[in-house]
């Protein structure tokens, strides 16, 4: 209750910082539409030479589209500027303010900043799965709808895990400050199928960095391809991902020794 | 003259040789789309044998070749000057006896490329060794018929760049309209697909678009594809964009300074 408390005041905090500009988020609605319908030329390219990709036809295509665009929001809404804001706090000790608040200093330093507009991504993401699960047929048993949902849940929370261990780390080597960039790098493998991918690749996107889990495996889970084995397999390994990249988090804590002090 | 390029080589060189980490990440970050690309159009190649008349091993050379043109083409005058001209640093570079953008920019754009260059070719042999591409079509003359499109490239896409950076002049912040010309490049430079896999619209429109010059003209020349009719139509077109792109850049320069208020200084 208290946590969502402070998420609500931290929302309208950063609401009322985009309000200042105005003009610059209208800018930036209007170039992420741009990007929208660039990237759906580029899909209407692929499939005006094919007629499905590795199997995957433009509906699910389409979907995946949306799937990666809430990775993508993930990423440019929360990771970027909360890594930012710490990688500074860091580096000139104000991480010490964040710590002396009666608040998780994990859920703080992942949540205090906020880029709203962004919230616009998943209207669009919304639409764009909806509009390719229908394109893509009958297909879509409400089970595979559930699985579909719960599966880019611990994608999300697998990303999540992943950069908490990243920006952990610069509490060790101090000068680590573009820890996320690797993420940012391999996001746009993100943008199709894993299967696509030469075997290395595949590798790297599935175990390193796994963007793939956080949007291919959906959509194998909409399509019927997974087993309920493999399911419960995610959930718990999103789990663990999460549990595991707490205690690294509070490993740092520990060592961490304010730069000011 | 020459004096002065080697010491502004010596400096800008050691400022991006302190940067070599981040030089490493942004090499990733840019290497991945290409990859991404490469390997969709292999998978759809090899599906139904070969995709409007270009097989896997096309797809393969021109995805590499393009890592490459690409590297020596690219042009990163607006990460360089736009903060000068936002936060009014520029005042300083503009009481040198040289001109800022072609002495200290270009010298700097071209050690960014020397650095990123070393790192790049082992990263390319490696997926080289990765993909096996098959250059036999390649002949050291294509090579050397090509590299005036990759200096042309180069020049527009550098000239341009800087012309997109001096509109700061006007509206302090750029990054918006950046992105849209960087929009505008991938889709008519051949940097997503090869243009002729483009819908018919796009295809005639790039033709007499500069963009053309930066990626796609310049690896299909080394490549050996095209006729040597449509590659010397396209280097005169390039030599026009050129011309335009140099006359564009000397006005927003020289009404831009003109205005410059040097924000904060």
């Amino acid at each position: 209750m208290h946590t969502l408390r402070v998420l609500a005041a931290l929302f309208k905090i950063n609401l009322q910082m985009s309000l200042a500009y105005r003009a610059d988020t209208l800018v930036n609605i209007l170039l992420n539409l741009m990007w929208l319908g660039w990237e759906l030329l580029g899909l209407s390219i692929i499939f005006s030479n094919t007629t499905q990709l590795a199997g995957w036809g433009i509906g699910e295509m389409i979907a995946l589209m949306g799937v990666f665009r809430l990775v993508n929001m993930l990423m440019a809404s929360l990771i970027w500027p909360n890594t930012e804001k710490f990688n500074t706090s860091i580096r000139d000790g104000s991480l010490d303010y964040t710590l002396l608040l009666p608040v998780n200093s994990l859920f703080l330093t992942t949540f205090s900043r906020m880029v709203i507009w962004r919230a616009w991504d998943l209207v669009l993401a919304t639409a764009l799965i909806v509009v390719g699960v229908n394109m893509s047929g009958g297909g879509a048993t409400p089970l595979r709808l559930l699985s579909f949902m719960l599966l880019t849940g611990t994608g999300a929370m697998i990303i999540y895990s992943l950069w908490i261990v990243m920006i952990a780390a610069t509490f060790w080597f101090v000068k680590f400050d573009n820890n996320v960039t690797i993420l940012q790098a391999l996001l746009d493998a993100g943008r199709y199928p894993a299967n696509v991918y030469p075997v290395w690749l595949r590798m790297i996107v599935t175990f390193v960095v796994p963007i793939a889990v956080a949007t291919t495996v959906p959509l194998q889970a909409l399509r019927g391809e997974l087993t309920f084995l493999q399911i419960l397999l995610y959930l718990g390994v999103s789990l663990a991902a999460f549990v595991v990249a707490s205690r690294i988090w509070k490993a740092g804590m520990k060592k961490y020794s304010g730069a000011s002090s | 003259m020459l004096r002065i390029f080697q010491r502004f080589w010596l400096v800008n060189w050691a400022e991006q040789w302190q940067y070599r980490a981040n030089l490493l990440m942004y090499l990733l970050y840019w290497l991945v789309s290409p990859v991404v690309y490469l390997s969709v159009w292999i998978t759809i190649a090899n599906s139904q044998g070969s995709v409007n008349g270009m097989s896997a091993n096309d797809f393969v050379t021109y995805y590499l070749t393009l890592l490459i043109v690409d590297q020596l083409t690219s042009d990163i005058t607006i990460h360089i000057l736009a903060y000068k001209i936002q936060d009014g640093t520029l005042s300083g570079d503009l009481l040198r006896p040289v001109h800022p953008i072609l002495v200290n920019t270009l010298v700097n754009n071209i050690a960014f490329k020397a650095l990123t260059f070393m790192a790049l070719i082992p990263i390319w042999v490696v997926l080289v060794l990765l993909f096996r591409p098959d250059y036999s079509a390649v002949s050291w003359q294509s090579v050397l018929l090509a590299l005036p499109g990759v200096a042309m490239g180069f020049g527009i896409s550098f000239l341009l760049g800087a012309t997109i950076t001096c509109l700061a002049f006007w509206t302090t912040r750029v990054y918006s309209i950046s992105e849209f010309y960087y929009a505008l490049a991938v889709l008519f430079s051949g940097q997503f697909v090869p243009l002729p896999l483009m819908p018919r619209v796009i295809q005639a429109a790039a033709q007499y678009l500069p963009f053309q010059m930066m990626r796609y003209v310049p690896i299909e020349t080394i490549l050996n594809r095209l006729p040597l009719e449509t590659v010397l139509r396209d280097y005169a077109i390039g030599l026009a964009w050129l011309a335009v792109a140099w006359l564009l850049f000397r006005f927003v320069w020289r009404e831009g300074v003109r205005r410059f208020s040097a924000v904060g200084a």
